[in-house]
């Protein structure tokens, strides 16, 4: 078996084990999408709760990712890195192993996620439509797990690397189109909304939902993310023990 | 003997800090053994010899290969088991025996995991989760861990370290039997006795050099002599006695040589009370290792003002 699988699954079993990791994961979005989706009273659609959709799987793969790193973070701290850098497969595989499997952890939780909108009424997607989501969401969870690991290599530290996300996570997803169309935010917001990543992903989404191809976005969302993953492996290889 | 392990000048610089300097070791098929107080570069020393940290000048090489020209083929030899314990808690023993077999790829990895969870006689608890396992079960699960691979060195920094005495008892029998088995062992200890006791050969490390390198026995006939130790009670002046050599002196005991132990005790003691102290105790016993390192290395104790830029320096790079 590859490395990578291997490094990926162990983590796997550990989140899965650890149950209160997986559950609290799941409450946040959970809770966006029924008081805020079902509750707030919007005037520029009649299903605000479909509207919102896109923009809580983005943020379920989001929290998802931010508490990844701290596994990168957690393994060095106790002691996990100086044995697995002494086994033969090449360094990067734990880094590898490490977004697969945030990746992963991403998409299990925006899955349920996703059902649970279908069952509140979100019209249900067509099966292309639902992989067309899937892929997006991979490729942003690829995208975002990258990002954070990267953040986790570069602070090396627990408490910072918590501090850190918590700072960045609140104001990614408010500058997005996560809660509102750009014809309806103040003029300032716009600019910045449309240059976030996350509005990338989820206008892609939304484009997907309402049955087109997001092709020129995915294009882009391709490119950021082999560069960031490229910036992460020669940060990784670097770094420090 | 052919050699196992061998380094050539072997130096590392953290910063201004020279934490190895110059190390010239040849380590053949036996139980090595690494001495020295904390901090004076033996985990430097097997992170080099282990891949994980390139020298700043010199050579180490394992079976014959260079660790830095062919690290991932040094790393197919060798097995680390680091000082600091890292175990999967919420795995099972076995699942954690069975993710390094996996990661080595070696063939039957299942068949493997089960007969290195036999030689250190975990079966009984190798499907419990790790987190009901004792600090010395836990040691026998890494040192499972780094057999998987039938490794040719075996590299432990500090094995015994916070366990318990019947613990470390039981890790050295293992690592015996390891050596019985075929295996070179390297290990980093600061715990003289246990080195004295089971390591073929041992080398005393100061402050990143080598002092000395040779069997425990060997060592041991450096101190011509017997030790008397004698526990004492209020405050002397620094002892000097015809024909008796000091070799420490504190204010709650006061370290002896003498060259022949007969009425030693009866002198020693009658002197101390004519200072005018109160002596507790007095034993008299072969030297140790322990008195072999002061004798060579004199104080243990840094008594030199701290450098605080390079004590931070060590700190940095330590985490």
């Amino acid at each position: 078996m590859n490395a990578i699988i291997i490094y990926c699954l162990r983590d796997l079993v550990r989140w899965i084990r650890g149950k209160w990791g997986f559950i609290s994961s799941l409450i946040a979005p959970a809770a966006w999408l029924i008081f805020v989706g079902m509750a707030l009273p919007i005037k520029f659609t009649d299903n605000y709760l479909a509207f919102i959709t896109p923009g809580i799987l983005v943020m379920t793969i989001l929290s998802a990712s931010m508490q990844g790193g701290a596994l990168l973070i957690m393994d060095k701290i106790l002691g996990f890195y100086n044995k697995f850098m002494a086994l033969p497969p090449p360094r990067e595989s734990i880094l590898f192993g490490k977004i697969l499997v945030i990746t992963i952890r991403g998409i299990i939780q925006s899955s349920i996620i996703l059902g649970l909108a279908f069952l509140l009424g979100v019209p249900v997607y067509s099966p292309v439509q639902i992989i067309a989501v899937y892929l997006i969401l991979i490729l942003f969870g690829g995208l975002l797990s990258s990002v954070t690991t990267t953040i986790a290599v570069l602070i090396g530290e627990h408490d910072s690397y918590a501090a850190v996300t918590a700072m960045i996570t609140m104001p990614l997803f408010f500058a997005s189109s996560a809660m509102m169309p750009y014809s309806s935010m103040p003029g300032w917001l716009v600019i910045p909304a449309s240059l976030n990543p996350l509005s990338i992903a989820i206008d892609s989404i939304r484009a997907v939902s309402e049955g087109m191809f997001p092709g020129s976005r995915l294009f882009i969302l391709v490119i950021i993310t082999v560069v960031m993953i490229s910036v992460n492996v020669k940060l990784f290889r670097n770094v420090k023990l | 003997m052919t050699s196992v392990l061998l380094t050539k000048n072997l130096t590392r610089y953290y910063g201004e800090l020279c934490a190895v300097r110059d190390m010239h070791i040849d380590v053949g098929n036996e139980i090595f053994g690494l001495l020295g107080p904390n901090g004076s570069g033996k985990t430097t020393t097997v992170l080099m010899l282990t891949t994980l940290l390139t020298p700043t000048s010199g050579t180490a090489s394992v079976c014959g290969l260079d660790t830095v020209k062919y690290p991932r083929k040094v790393r197919e030899k060798i097995s680390y088991v680091p000082q600091d314990m890292a175990v999967d808690i919420r795995l099972t023993g076995r699942e954690n025996v069975r993710l390094y077999a996996e990661l080595y790829g070696i063939s039957r990895p299942k068949d493997r995991t089960d007969e290195v969870i036999g030689i250190l006689d975990l079966e009984d608890r190798a499907d419990d989760f790790v987190k009901a396992y004792s600090g010395g079960m836990r040691r026998r699960l890494e040192l499972a861990q780094a057999l998987v691979h039938d490794p040719e060195v075996l590299f432990l920094d500090e094995p015994t370290v916070g366990l318990d005495v019947s613990a470390r008892k039981k890790i050295w029998e293992y690592i015996r039997t390891l050596k019985k088995r075929g295996m070179s062992i390297f290990v980093t200890t600061h715990y003289m006795d246990e080195a004295d006791r089971n390591c073929d050969r041992v080398a005393f490390m100061d402050r990143g050099s080598v002092k000395t390198c040779d069997t425990p026995a060997a060592l041991k006939k450096l101190i011509d002599g017997d030790i008397i130790v004698a526990s004492v009670e209020g405050t002397l002046p620094p002892v000097r006695l015809d024909g008796v050599k000091v070799i420490s002196q504190n204010e709650e005991e006061i370290t002896f040589l003498v060259k022949d132990r007969k009425n030693a005790g009866d002198y020693i003691g009658q002197e101390i009370q004519s200072l005018g102290a109160t002596l507790n105790s007095i034993s008299i016993r072969k030297p140790t290792l322990d008195d072999v390192f002061l004798h060579l290395v004199g104080d243990i104790e840094d008594t030199s003002p701290i450098n605080m830029t390079s004590y931070r320096n060590m700190l940095g790079r330590r985490r």
